[in-house]
């Protein structure tokens, strides 16, 4: 039971808290500018580096540099949008989908480029895990990952919920012609959603980078989860994105486990496959997804 | 000077053009109604005066100042409310949260605003934390009308406030209308039940192939032959 | 400085790969150009064709399934309805749905395609790839076999090129085309549209599958790499979009003229100290995004736009 907790639960909440992070801001995308944006994933390995320059430049801890990474790639994000996007407001959204693939495609050349390829993370050497009540292993930076997705999750809350950008928001994501109409500041709202799910994405990448290691792809290799949890959650629904996040880390990590004697239920070489395969499922019996969301 | 004038509008969607020179003038408290067959373009001609129509030529002027292609936006601050025939409520916002949306461009306090629509449609304060996805069509009308006349306009424009309504609810919402009218709002509606429209009408356009046949009072219009038989169903 | 002999050894092996990325090309402008589908997971598909050949072909390496060492024609084919039918399986899954679920649900593919090849190496060999693999006209020995080789390609860029174009006029090629220009129509008029779209998909498929079987021949090797997505899926992209999508000429076009910008930039910067041509790669990826940028903005039609009969 314990070693369940130790290796697969709470490894299951961190990777679907970073997926979290990631599916909100593609949901919102969805949702508002109905398009699925390649390039969010590179957008999460973006923020990842920028941290690293903070951490290994003027060596502040990882999460003093999370703010900075964060706000950074959202500005990047809006200018990202202002360049490549926003010319094709008008128009099949497939061809700001294939400029998504391209801009993917940049930001992870330029992160080449400046950051080099070799693999590196934040802290060397081993952390060695917290024992709390004497039994239950957690990393120090599990802690955090999860302890801030909370805190990010409730901020988004009560910004959704409370604010009239927030509202508005959602107003858009039903209905973006009716939100036009009414007289909702339609580009504040855009340029908003940008910059939330930009500096979401970014802080996914941190604490991705954080529990595994940074190298130029982790973003584009989380894509498809992140996208199967926005599918899995309903099109434009960020707390359905959450969950979605939610059950694809879990089901990614408890793969792992020896349900049924002996061998993991699926070989680990797998284990991205899970996501594919819950996306999969999803669009074959019930593409609205969890929560009803909009099917394009 | 009226309070909305459209001089000569032509345009439509994509390379086709559905208006072709329509002009009209509506004046400020009065009830304009808008009646054709369908494709004459009656709901194209109320969008292209809210902006969302491109036009190839004609202006459109409200309040003395030129508003062709202006940005929704800019038209609610001035004044102008438009109800568009579906889709006219954010089905996951709660009713409260979509009569919120109506004055967003206003900072501040709503809570006279929301007391005002309360008072206008009773049964919405009940439901206010409720998803106005949950509503029936009727209250889902109530809604979006709500949500117009968040922002106390000077001309609400309606594009077919009755359809899909059951005749009870269709009465119900005639009367909101005229008492929203009653307070001085200009009301500019579009409507297929052309007999009680124009029952109720100060001015009546009749409308077709995107340009105006008739224009006259509502009554005159009911009493003349020509349009009772071709649009009124005889 | 180069000979004039290895300048012309080095156009052969420009044509043979340009010829090759066409032939990725014109599959990807049935399924774009014709109706409308952003294929994502091209590396998938080219994976599956190359892999397929590759296994049937080759004379044996390691604890290798394959080994069978069949003739190379049998190879192409088997690589063109393996590619096919994977195409099918995701079609039926995707196609009723928007666009872009079929984006996402093609990088699935090929991201499910890259751990089987990964992970099954009793079928793949794995990590180490497939060697051994037959090249047509290896024995004639230098300059000939890359001359023959290419000519194979240029051959059979000819017969695909003459038979896209036939089909494209023919009655279903005319029926894509409404479908793509007017769906709404197209069902009125009683055609299914999503059966239409389904065969245009396994035929871009197919046509990507001999695009990697001919890929593995020419290198006589093929590896997990394959199924990587920059190469194949993103570059051969931009050739498209470069060249004019809808377009088979613009299909063919694109393609020669984008790899041969990639190679020369491969040149100029392998002229670079070590340190920089590395980083310099990177440079060459960023610009060729941005071109696609670029031509995306500008250039929507690309260098030889479709004329559109008719209107």
């Amino acid at each position: 039971m314990l070693e369940f907790v130790n290796f697969y639960l709470i490894p299951g909440l961190v990777l679907g808290s970073i997926y979290a992070l990631g599916a909100i801001g593609v949901t919102m995308l969805f949702g508002i500018l109905r398009f699925a944006h390649f390039a969010h994933g590179d957008l999460m390995s973006l923020g990842a580096y920028v941290a690293l320059s903070f951490v290994a430049g003027i060596g502040l801890p990882t999460i003093l540099a999370l703010p900075f990474a964060m706000v950074i790639v959202a500005l990047a994000s809006v200018g990202i949008d202002r360049a490549f996007y926003r010319p094709f407001r008008k128009g099949p959204t497939i061809i700001v989908v294939i400029a998504s693939f391209g801009v993917a495609l940049m930001i992870r050349s330029l992160i080449q480029l400046f950051w080099g390829v070799e693999i590196t993370s934040y802290v060397q050497g081993i952390q060695r895990p917290l024992v709390l009540f004497d039994s239950l292993r957690i990393a120090e930076r599990h802690i955090w990952i999860i302890a801030l997705t909370v805190v990010f999750v409730v901020a988004m809350h009560l910004f959704l919920t409370r604010s009239r950008l927030g509202k508005g928001m959602r107003a858009m994501s039903d209905d973006a012609d009716l939100a036009r109409v009414t007289g909702i500041n339609t580009r504040a709202v855009i340029a908003w959603t940008w910059l939330i799910g930009g500096g979401l994405a970014a802080a996914g990448g941190v604490f991705l980078a954080m529990d595994t290691q940074l190298n130029p792809s982790i973003g584009w290799n989380a894509i498809l989860p992140i996208f199967a949890a926005a599918v899995l959650g309903g099109i434009g629904k960020p707390y359905g994105a959450i969950v979605g996040g939610l059950v694809i880390g879990l089901a990614e990590e408890l793969s792992n486990y020896p349900w049924f004697g002996f061998e993991p239920l699926l070989s680990p070489g797998y284990k991205s496959g899970v996501a594919f395969g819950i996306m999969v499922l999803m669009l074959i019996f019930r593409p609205s997804g969890l929560f009803r969301g909009r099917v394009l | 000077m009226s309070l909305l004038e459209a001089r000569d509008l032509t345009g439509g969607y994509g390379g086709m053009d559905i208006l072709k020179g329509l002009s009209m003038s509506i004046e400020a408290g009065a009830v304009t109604v808008i009646i054709g067959a369908n494709g004459a373009g009656k709901s194209t001609a109320m969008k292209a005066l809210f902006g969302l129509v491109r036009l190839s030529e004609g202006r459109v002027h409200f309040d003395g100042a030129d508003i062709t292609g202006a940005e929704p936006e800019t038209l609610v601050r001035r004044g102008m409310a438009y109800v568009p025939q579906e889709r006219n409520v954010f089905p996951n916002l709660t009713v409260e949260e979509n009569l919120e949306m109506g004055a967003y461009t206003i900072s501040g306090d709503l809570g006279p605003r929301l007391a005002r629509v309360y008072d206008l449609f009773a049964i919405l304060k009940e439901k206010r934390r409720q998803a106005a996805g949950e509503l029936s069509g009727g209250q889902r009308q109530m809604v979006a009308v709500g949500r117009a006349m968040m922002m106390d306009p000077k001309l609400l424009m309606l594009d077919e406030p009755t359809a899909g309504l059951s005749p009870r609810v269709m009465d119900e919402m005639f009367d909101s209308v005229l008492a929203i009218n009653d307070q001085g709002v200009g009301i500019l509606m579009v409507e297929q039940n052309a007999r009680q429209a124009l029952a109720v009408a100060d001015k009546g356009y009749v409308l077709a192939s995107g340009t105006v046949r008739f224009e006259d009072s509502g009554a005159a219009l009911l009493a003349n032959p020509e349009v009772s038989e071709s649009f009124l169903g005889g | 400085m180069d000979s004039a002999f290895g300048i012309m050894m080095y156009l052969v092996g420009l044509l043979t790969m340009g010829g090759i990325y066409a032939i990725m090309s014109l599959g990807l402008n049935v399924q774009w150009g014709w109706t409308g589908q952003f294929n994502a997971g091209i590396a998938g598909f080219f994976a599956v064709g190359a892999y397929a050949s590759a296994i049937l072909t080759s004379t044996g390496s390691g604890a290798l399934m394959g080994g069978l060492g069949l003739p190379v024609p049998v190879g192409l084919v088997a690589a063109m309805v393996l590619a096919g039918l994977t195409g099918y399986l995701v079609g039926r899954l995707c196609l009723r749905l928007k666009s872009d679920y079929l984006a996402i649900a093609t990088i699935g593919i090929a991201e499910i395609l890259r751990l089987i090849v990964t992970n099954e190496g009793w079928l793949t060999n794995g990590t180490r790839g497939v060697s051994n693999i037959p090249r047509p006209f290896e024995s004639l020995g230098l300059p000939w076999a890359q001359i023959a080789f290419a000519s194979l390609i240029v051959a059979l860029l000819l017969v695909l090129f003459l038979a896209l174009q036939r089909l494209a006029r023919s009655p279903w090629g005319r029926v894509l085309r409404a479908i793509r220009d007017n769906e709404t129509a197209a069902e009125a008029v009683g055609k299914n549209v999503v059966a239409f779209r389904l065969e245009a998909f396994v035929v871009g498929s197919a046509i990507m599958g001999l695009g990697g079987a001919l890929t593995a021949h020419y290198f006589k090797f093929i590896g997990p790499e394959a199924t990587e997505p920059l190469m194949t899926t993103f570059l051969v992209w931009v050739m498209l979009i470069v060249g004019g999508s809808g377009n088979n000429k613009g299909a063919i076009l694109g393609p020669l003229l984008v790899w041969t910008l990639w190679s020369a930039m491969e040149i100029v910067t392998a002229q670079l100290p070590p340190e920089w041509a590395v980083r310099a790669a990177y440079l060459r990826i960023f610009l060729v995004g941005l071109m696609l940028q670029v031509v995306l903005q500008r250039f929507a039609g690309g260098l030889i736009p479709e004329r559109r009969r008719g209107t």
